[in-house]
């Protein structure tokens, strides 16, 4: 195995979470009485709404902002908002869709190696920070990306990142320094 | 010459000349510099800080740290107190600073300190701590060296009551202090060698291969002793991971124990190949490599066993198409490999999370619908009523909850 051959890695995209803008004040006691699906935290002032399709969890405030968690694509997270956004607007609020930004994606991908934690935390420092009485993962921040990796001995790579783009680039980065330290 | 004097009715106090006055002019004028102002304050320190650097220093005296430890700590403390981040946090905060402090210089000179200990003296919460320590490194750029568990094991061990001379322990179980940290080394060694360190905590290991280590160097007395009663004959809490740890050690020695000949007649259990731990470690990386493979070795090993069990077969005439010969025995590598994990046959060297997956892997792909969503694709309004309670079912909630 080389590391600077073509290989093929899967990398699963497990969590997109996005934010939009109704514009507009909503009434949660309303959409707690009309919508389905919905849980409202009353202590906490927002409501909770979950869609089946695409399948993600909709945290809605009364100011007009809502989180949607629980995509596996940026198309899907969408999708899912503007639904999200048609269903409040046919409980009678005058919702604009405006603001959509995905703000984060979780993906994780598998290498076909394990990997000497150790070993790789001393030849990435400042970069890679290991701490096993913490936490069983190396964490390596690639700041130009704005990305996140949690790396397991066993070659299972958690990727945190804007956007796909540049989950796939943190990948393709970080392949390279762990595979100087595989076993 | 008579000066007109104010003076107080109910106290007698006479008010000296100028000190009340009639315009803001005449007490810019007269009155003196403020002492937030002057410069005494600055040299002044804070109660808080004072505080702190006083918590810093009496760690460094409980944990008998030398006095370089000290001064690196109180600078990191004052350092760090006067970021925004550590200045205008809750007291607590500020408590675990001063630890944070004194077990990162600890890290810088290598001296073996785990974040249990300060957790434990400083009465915190290990996550609480974490945070913080992690925001200390990052604030002031500081570069902490990893732990190294060759002087974790002769410090941790240093505290066991057992080895020290005139205590309290019976004879059977009195050990020399050398040979145990020798030996609890080298099964130290062998648990790094064989993915049980990686991702752990470090102390349960220490732990566990210091009984180990204690039970073979006088078997006969002291196999009867159990984990939970040498922690407390050497005076040192039971961490809960030891146990797995010891067990996940004795695998390891006992698939070792199966390369040597004259050990595979004694048909060793767990208890037994203590008494042999020592030949063991005499030869543990010639045993590793015999007991344990390297995964691309053993899919070489389960080809030549496929192509000598079939010989008749021929690979080209029954694979499908676009389907290469390695791949096919690959497969069927991976479906025996699970039938042949128990028997005495080489098994790749991996981490045991890896050997005993408690949860299934992620492999479910995406479905083909779920993946033909697109983001401006148009949404009709079927789809959203079903998010939406019919008026029935809106009337019949508001009773209920009227009720």
């Amino acid at each position: 195995m080389d590391a600077d051959s073509d290989v093929a890695l899967d990398i699963l995209i497990t969590n997109v979470v996005c934010v939009f803008r109704t514009r507009c004040h909503l009434n949660l006691r309303k959409i707690a009485l009309e919508g389905a699906n919905v849980i409202y935290k009353r202590d906490v002032g927002k409501v909770l709404m979950k869609l089946r399709k695409p399948r993600i969890t909709a945290t809605i405030w009364s100011s007009g902002k809502v989180i949607c968690t629980g995509a596996t694509s940026e198309e899907e997270a969408k999708f899912g908002a503007r639904r999200l956004a048609r269903s409040l607007q046919k409980l009678g609020f005058q919702v604009i869709f405006t603001d959509f930004k995905v703000v984060n994606v979780l993906a994780v991908c598998n290498m076909p190696f394990e990997i000497r934690l150790p070993e790789f935390t001393k030849s990435n420092r400042p970069h890679a920070s290991y701490e096993p009485e913490l936490h069983p993962a190396v964490c390596y921040r690639i700041k130009t990306l704005r990305a996140t990796l949690q790396i397991f001995s066993t070659g299972s790579i958690t990727v945190t990142g804007p956007n796909v783009k540049a989950v796939a680039s943190a990948v393709e980065q970080i392949y390279p320094f762990v595979f100087a330290s595989r076993k | 010459y008579a000066q007109q004097q104010l003076v107080c009715e109910a106290c007698g106090c006479v008010l000296a000349e100028g000190l009340l006055t009639t315009t803001y002019t005449d007490e810019g004028q007269l009155r003196e510099v403020s002492y937030s102002q002057s410069t005494g304050q600055r040299e002044q320190q804070s109660r808080c800080l004072q505080r702190g650097i006083r918590r810093v220093q009496d760690l460094c005296k409980v944990l008998q740290l030398p006095a370089v430890f000290e001064e690196t700590a109180v600078s990191y403390f004052r350092r760090a107190l006067q970021l925004p981040a550590f200045h205008l946090v809750s007291l607590e905060k500020k408590e675990l600073l001063g630890g944070c402090c004194v077990f990162v210089t600890c890290r810088q000179h290598n001296w073996p300190l785990t974040m249990g200990t300060v957790c434990s003296l400083l009465y915190a919460k290990q996550e609480l701590f974490a945070g913080v320590f992690q925001s200390l490194q990052q604030e002031l750029g500081l570069s902490v060296p990893a732990l190294s568990l060759a002087d974790l094991v002769k410090t941790h061990l240093g505290s066991f009551r057992l080895l020290q001379r005139g205590a309290d322990v019976p004879a059977p179980f009195a050990e020399d202090k050398e040979k145990l940290v020798a030996r609890t080394l080298q099964v130290v060694e062998l648990a790094s060698e064989t993915w049980l360190v990686t991702g752990r905590h470090p102390v349960p290991i220490v732990t566990a291969a210091a009984f180990l280590a204690w039970q073979s160097l006088q078997p006969p007395g002291r196999l009867s002793c159990t984990l939970g009663r040498f922690c407390k004959l050497a005076g040192v809490d039971l961490p809960p991971p030891a146990y797995l740890r010891l067990k996940e050690l004795l695998e390891i020695l006992l698939r070792m124990a199966s390369q040597l000949a004259w050990l595979r007649v004694f048909r060793l259990d767990k208890k037994t190949v203590v008494k042999h731990v020592g030949e063991l470690l005499q030869h543990r990386v010639f045993l590793l490599k015999k007991a344990f493979c390297e995964q691309g070795e053993e899919e070489e090993e389960e080809e030549k066993e496929q192509g000598a069990a079939a010989p008749g077969e021929g690979s080209a005439g029954c694979l499908p198409a676009g389907q290469t010969e390695q791949e096919q025995e690959q497969e069927q590598g991976c479906s025996s490999r699970g039938k042949r994990r128990g028997e005495a046959a080489r098994r790749p060297l991996l981490p045991p999370c890896l050997t005993k997956p408690r949860k299934r892997l992620r492999t479910a792909a995406p479905s083909a619908s779920d993946s033909a969503l697109g983001g401006d694709d148009p949404i009709s309004d079927s789809e959203i009523e079903q998010y939406l309670r019919g008026a029935e079912e809106i009337r019949a909630l508001q009773q209920l909850k009227a009720w």
